[in-house]
């Protein structure tokens, strides 16, 4: 099932640039975009992390600040397309697609230092990396992502994923998602047996993904022609599926349809990877052991330690692990010269990079109007979107945001968003990683 | 979104096909410069083969289309799903007739 990639598919930006053409397009609008506004100051602004929202930000302030001195911190030499991921833990993708160097999409003005950040220490305008170095800042904003907790699952190791022990999980890397394919292909080849998917009691990094796999691998299950030999179910420690009530509703109706069964209010608490066997934390009633063949295991998340040990993180209330930020500015109101984007802050929905998309513009606007000593023109308003694969060739471009009991806000007036669509897979498939780029770029 | 970030994505959506679209160009220039240089117009006598490979070739996309992209026509659900692929059908048969069309001219010409 797995697809090998063509010639062009892993093109990187560098290889872009180097083709005239390439350059023709890209690199007058580059040179363009953002100039208009350029704000001057001589300010360090510091970015801690060169993921989606990290890349996006360095990107953007580049262009629109003038003389001001921008270091990006993050030890990650190979950047990670991870909405890709689902796509290679399903065989439609090989993994090099899903992978680039950090260096393609790091504007050259930036100074990038490659380590970690070990301390938050904003009271002193300071981090301190894993080396002992300490770097100053005027504005800090904290793009680093969030931190797989697999260690609260007892008994459970990301180097058990793919191993012959029928565990598999699309979160830990794109050498897990990988190893999750082949996972799953041992056990529908094995034609028989009962397949757990789990979801995490925790904010979770795009939401879909365990739908996702738990409906490509029914997809493998079905054109078997031997569905019937295999159990499928599905935990969830909430009782939801999916935070978005329509969504929910598609998804429940669908698992009764393709005969997956639910098991509400069950945590995954512990693997014996051994004994195939998995330990579940029931809601009000003793724990549950069940045997599995297979088991998509979705960690629990929270904010990267090094936050957390920091007066960054929310101090209360349901986003403790999380780091405190104003949701529609992305200001970090106790420290106004940090803040936020992507996955690492505290607030409902957002862990996507279609969220750290719109924030990113937000986040740009906010800045420079902080810089100019002007009020913080711009909300965000909680977009998010999540193709939701439905099938192997099918999906549903889900987009919503906090108005209106997370009403939808369809991109695209023509495509309705809870319609299973082969465009949308088309999409998911083709357009996606290259909107994704662009927004790397800053561009969009 | 602006026009930069518009043309950025398409730029970077096309990049992987560029080897193909040289190719279907090359496929497509070839038998043109060469019937036409031979007298070959649009509205000429094409032959049997232009006639009828044109339709087949669209047809076969209908099913062949989605199946390249892991899919399957039976995936093809939505209004829009159904222009896609018609358009992307009826364009893959123009290809093939503006292909097949001076081939067959050149056939003629020479039987
Ligand atoms: C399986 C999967 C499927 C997904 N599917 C989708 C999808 O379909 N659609 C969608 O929109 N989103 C999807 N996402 C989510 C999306 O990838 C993330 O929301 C997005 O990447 C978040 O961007 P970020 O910048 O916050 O974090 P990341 O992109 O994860 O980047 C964080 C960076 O911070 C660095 N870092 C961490 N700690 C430190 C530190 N202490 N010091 C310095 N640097 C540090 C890391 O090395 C990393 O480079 C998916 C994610 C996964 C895993």
């Amino acid at each position: 099932m797995s697809k090998k990639t063509l010639p062009f598919e892993s093109v990187s930006r560098r290889d872009l640039l180097k083709l005239g053409v390439g350059a023709g397009v890209v690199g007058p609008l580059a040179l363009t975009a953002g100039a208009a506004k350029a704000v001057n100051t001589n300010a360090h602004i510091v970015i801690v992390g060169a993921g989606a929202g990290g890349t996006a930000m360095a990107n953007r302030l580049s262009r629109s600040l003038n003389g001001a001195r921008i270091t990006v911190i993050d030890a990650r030499e190979k950047h990670h397309y991870q909405p890709g991921w689902t796509l290679v833990a399903s065989g439609a993708w090989d993994k090099s697609k899903a992978i680039s160097d950090t260096a393609d999409w790091m504007p050259r003005s930036v100074n990038w230092v490659k380590g970690m950040v070990a301390e938050f220490d904003p009271d002193n305008n300071r981090v301190v990396l894993n080396n002992g170095q300490a770097v100053d800042y005027d504005y800090l904003i904290v793009a680093s992502g969030l931190q797989l907790r697999y260690e609260r699952i007892e008994g459970m190791d990301t180097r058990l994923i793919g191993q012959g022990k029928g565990i598999g999980s699309v979160y830990a890397s794109i050498d897990a998602a990988a190893a999750t394919n082949d996972e799953i292909n041992r056990w529908v080849a094995s034609g028989r047996g009962t397949g757990l998917f789990t979801l995490a009691p925790t904010a979770i990094k795009c939401a879909g993904a365990p739908l996702k796999m738990t409906f490509t691998t029914l997809s493998k299950l079905e054109a078997t022609g031997r569905r019937d030999q295999f159990n499928v179910e599905f935990m969830t420690p909430s009782g939801g599926l999916f935070s978005q009530p329509q969504v929910h509703a598609f998804v429940r109706q669908r698992f009764t349809d393709q005969g997956v069964k639910r098991n509400d209010f069950y945590t995954l608490k512990a693997i014996d990877a051994d004994a195939k066997k998995a330990t579940f934390a029931v809601r009000d009633s003793e724990d549950v052991t069940r045997d599995y063949d297979f088991i998509h295991v979705v960690p629990p998340m929270t904010a990267p330690q090094a936050l957390l040990d920091s007066p960054l993180r929310f101090q209360e209330g349901p986003f403790v692990d999380w780091m405190e930020v104003n949701r529609e500015t992305l200001q970090n109101e106790r420290y106004p010269n940090v803040w936020g984007i992507g996955d690492v802050m505290g607030m409902a929905l957002n862990k996507t990079a279609a969220s750290v998309k719109m924030q990113a513009g937000v986040l740009e606007q906010n800045i420079l109007a902080h810089l100019q000593g002007r009020p913080l023109p711009a909300k965000h308003n909680g977009y998010t979107s999540c193709p939701l694969i439905t099938g192997i060739g099918k999906a549903m471009l889900v987009e919503f945001g906090w108005a209106d009991n997370m009403a939808m806000i369809p991109s695209f007036s023509f495509i309705d968003p809870m319609a299973e669509s082969w465009t949308v897979w088309v999409m998911k498939d083709r357009m996606l990683r290259p909107a994704y780029y662009a927004m790397l770029e800053g561009k969009i | 979104m602006t026009l930069s970030g518009v043309l950025t994505v398409v730029w970077y959506s096309v990049v992987p096909w560029l080897w193909l679209l040289a190719l279907m160009t090359i496929i497509f220039l070839v038998p043109q410069v060469i019937a036409r240089m031979k007298g070959y117009r649009f509205t000429s006598t094409g032959g049997l083969g232009s006639k009828v490979l044109p339709p087949v070739v669209a047809v076969l996309a209908l099913f062949l289309v989605p199946m390249h992209t892991t899919s399957s026509i039976s995936y093809v659900n939505t209004w829009v799903d159904w222009m896609n692929l018609i358009g992307a059908s009826v364009g893959l048969g123009i290809y093939a007739w503006l292909v097949f069309h001076p081939v067959c001219y050149l056939r003629n010409k020479k039987a």
